[in-house]
């Protein structure tokens, strides 16, 4: 288990599966583990863990799963790999799309968006999977973080029938206990039935996955809670690096899964071909 | 007696500019129509609102192009989360960021499209948005009573795209889409130029109109390579060294307050060429010939 490739005493025998696990393995194994087949999957920019996690769903199990990549759908269970793009609309993965959703008709028919999963990241999370992609600071005209812009994530939250948070980094900077804006409505003051009142159709954030654990959240309050921590991470190190107070459930806090041998064999040599995960 | 004669419409990247005045609203598509982008940073165009993204958008607001920005999204492209200059414009409240999303920034232009003063949407309803963003309106539906987003219409005075291929009289036909939000912005401006790789014949465009993805645009320019350093589907990839190049130096300006690559950079790939073709001959055959897709 290591983020390090120093860590990895490489001899002329070595394969691409002797390389340890790293922890943005741990994390697209996970999310390929929940998603069912038939489901379709969607993934923008900028997100190579659901890129790789949607990827080794499919071939993993899930010959009847729909991928779309900003645009372009597809199904390529017959292929033995499909590369991750090095850019938007890279013509080398999109080649492969059976249709192109937003050939000027992006939005047009979201009735059916309850059978999408999608996944968002944030600047900023709060307990309630509330997510900030707009920027850090009191003042919207001079903020003293400027982020990306909120991409397509408010509509997305608002439609899918679940999504995943999934961060690069997990931290007490990004994990505060109020988001100074809200791009993506989780599950806002916490109230089970908030979206619902709010007449958003989505079924909200489901999980949020970071370098170091998973968590999901409580029923009552929908609250963040620790699932699971990944190989090599403990409890403390989570709570130290959260803002906030996160819900500890009793007792042993379960391990994370690493993929098994036919996971990373396919993850190595399929999904990740190009080793996105393992730089 | 003389056969009236259809007129074409093939127009210089620098003609396609001149329809811009200080002041306007452009649109930018997907990937940047960067010839004519470059044309517009060499005549100094100023307070610009820009409908756009990413790091094609960045490039006007580094050339003080831009007042006002319409855009979901202002990634760093080669690296980095947030584009430079969009960054630190935004961070010192020199241009307004209009805030807004994909979904919300569709329905406004649909608004426009369709000469309607607004339409609804339910996306980013319980987010900041309308908080930051005073001209999206939450309204109650008089039909079903629910509450939702009322997004104004984003009209545009003048939309840039960049494509595979048309005709000379303004038929385009794309390779492998048109993606993202392309055909909106075509249909909420008021005019349209379309950069192609190729000019190709009438009868190529006759031969499968299906594949036609606009008809009649006001203007196409002749541009191979156009898109440079961005991509051009069916025919490069995106050149990561030149985009390097370019939020390398902007990042310079932005985080260091060193100009000086920035303004090296503007002045040798944006005002001294004078032509697409000028600024084709400083990239370089070498390199253009290094993005092939296989």
């Amino acid at each position: 288990m290591s983020n390090n490739a120093a860590d990895n005493t490489a001899d002329d025998s070595m394969t691409i599966l002797d390389h340890p696990v790293t922890r943005q393995e741990v994390m697209a194994a996970f999310l390929a583990n929940d998603i069912a087949d038939g489901e379709i999957l969607q993934v923008g920019a900028a997100m190579p863990v659901g890129e790789v996690a949607v990827r080794l769903a499919h071939f993993h199990h899930g010959p009847n799963m729909e991928l779309i990549f900003i645009g372009s759908r597809m199904n390529v269970a017959h292929l033995h790999t499909l590369p991750t793009p090095e850019f938007g609309w890279d013509r080398r993965t999109v080649r492969w799309a059976e249709s192109y959703w937003d050939t000027g008709h992006r939005f047009d028919r979201v009735k059916d968006w309850g059978n999408r999963v999608f996944f968002i990241g944030g600047v900023q999370v709060d307990p309630h999977g509330n997510t900030n992609l707009i920027g850090v600071g009191d003042d919207h005209r001079h903020l003293r973080f400027r982020g990306p812009g909120s991409v397509g994530t408010s509509t997305l939250s608002t439609l899918v029938g679940r999504y995943y948070i999934v961060l690069n980094s997990h931290s007490a900077r990004t994990f505060v206990p109020r988001c100074d804006y809200v791009s993506a409505f989780g599950w806002g003051d916490g109230h089970p039935e908030a979206r619902r009142r709010l007449g958003l159709p989505g079924g909200g954030p489901k999980y949020c996955v970071t370098p170091l654990c998973v968590m999901d959240f409580t029923d009552d309050t929908k609250h963040l809670r620790l699932k699971s921590v990944h190989p090599g991470v403990s409890v403390d190190e989570v709570v130290a690096n959260t803002g906030f107070e996160l819900v500890i459930p009793s007792g042993e806090i379960p391990t994370t899964p690493v993929p098994d041998p036919e996971q990373l064999h396919i993850l190595r040599t399929r999904a990740d071909e190009r080793g996105a995960l393992r730089r | 007696m003389s056969h009236p004669q259809r007129r074409e419409r093939i127009v210089s990247e620098a003609e396609a500019a001149s329809w811009v005045s200080d002041g306007m609203t452009i649109a930018i598509g997907e990937p940047g129509p960067m010839a004519v982008i470059r044309q517009l940073v060499r005549r100094g165009v100023k307070d610009l609102t820009v409908v756009g993204s990413g790091v094609a958008l960045d490039l006007l607001i580094a050339a003080g192009c831009v007042r006002k920005t319409i855009a979901y999204y202002v990634g760093g492209g080669a690296g980095g989360a947030v584009a430079p200059s969009f960054r630190r414009a935004a961070e010192a409240g020199e241009i307004e960021v209009w805030e807004c999303e994909e979904g919300i920034v569709a329905a406004g232009l649909r608004a426009a499209a369709q000469g309607l003063p607004f339409l609804p949407w339910r996306g980013g309803l319980g987010t900041s948005l309308p908080d930051v963003n005073p001209d999206l309106k939450l309204m109650t539906d008089p039909i079903r009573g629910e509450t939702l987003i009322a997004v104004p219409a984003i009209e545009v005075d003048v939309a840039f795209l960049h494509a595979a291929h048309a005709d000379a009289y303004g038929n385009v036909q794309h390779i492998g889409g048109p993606g993202w939000l392309d055909l909106f912005l075509y249909r909420a401006a008021d005019r349209c130029a379309v950069q192609v790789e190729k000019i190709v014949a009438n009868e190529d465009v006759r031969a499968n109109p299906a594949a036609t993805t606009i008809a009649g645009v006001d203007g196409v320019i002749r541009a191979p390579w156009g898109a440079h350093p961005f991509y051009s589907r069916g025919w490069y990839v995106q050149d990561r060294a030149f985009t390097r190049l370019y939020v390398d130096a902007a990042t310079a300006a932005a985080q260091h307050g060193d100009r000086g690559p920035l303004e090296a950079f503007l002045t040798t790939y944006c005002i001294e060429p004078e032509t697409h073709a000028d600024y084709l001959e400083r990239v370089g055959v070498r390199q253009l010939l290094t993005l092939h897709e296989y």
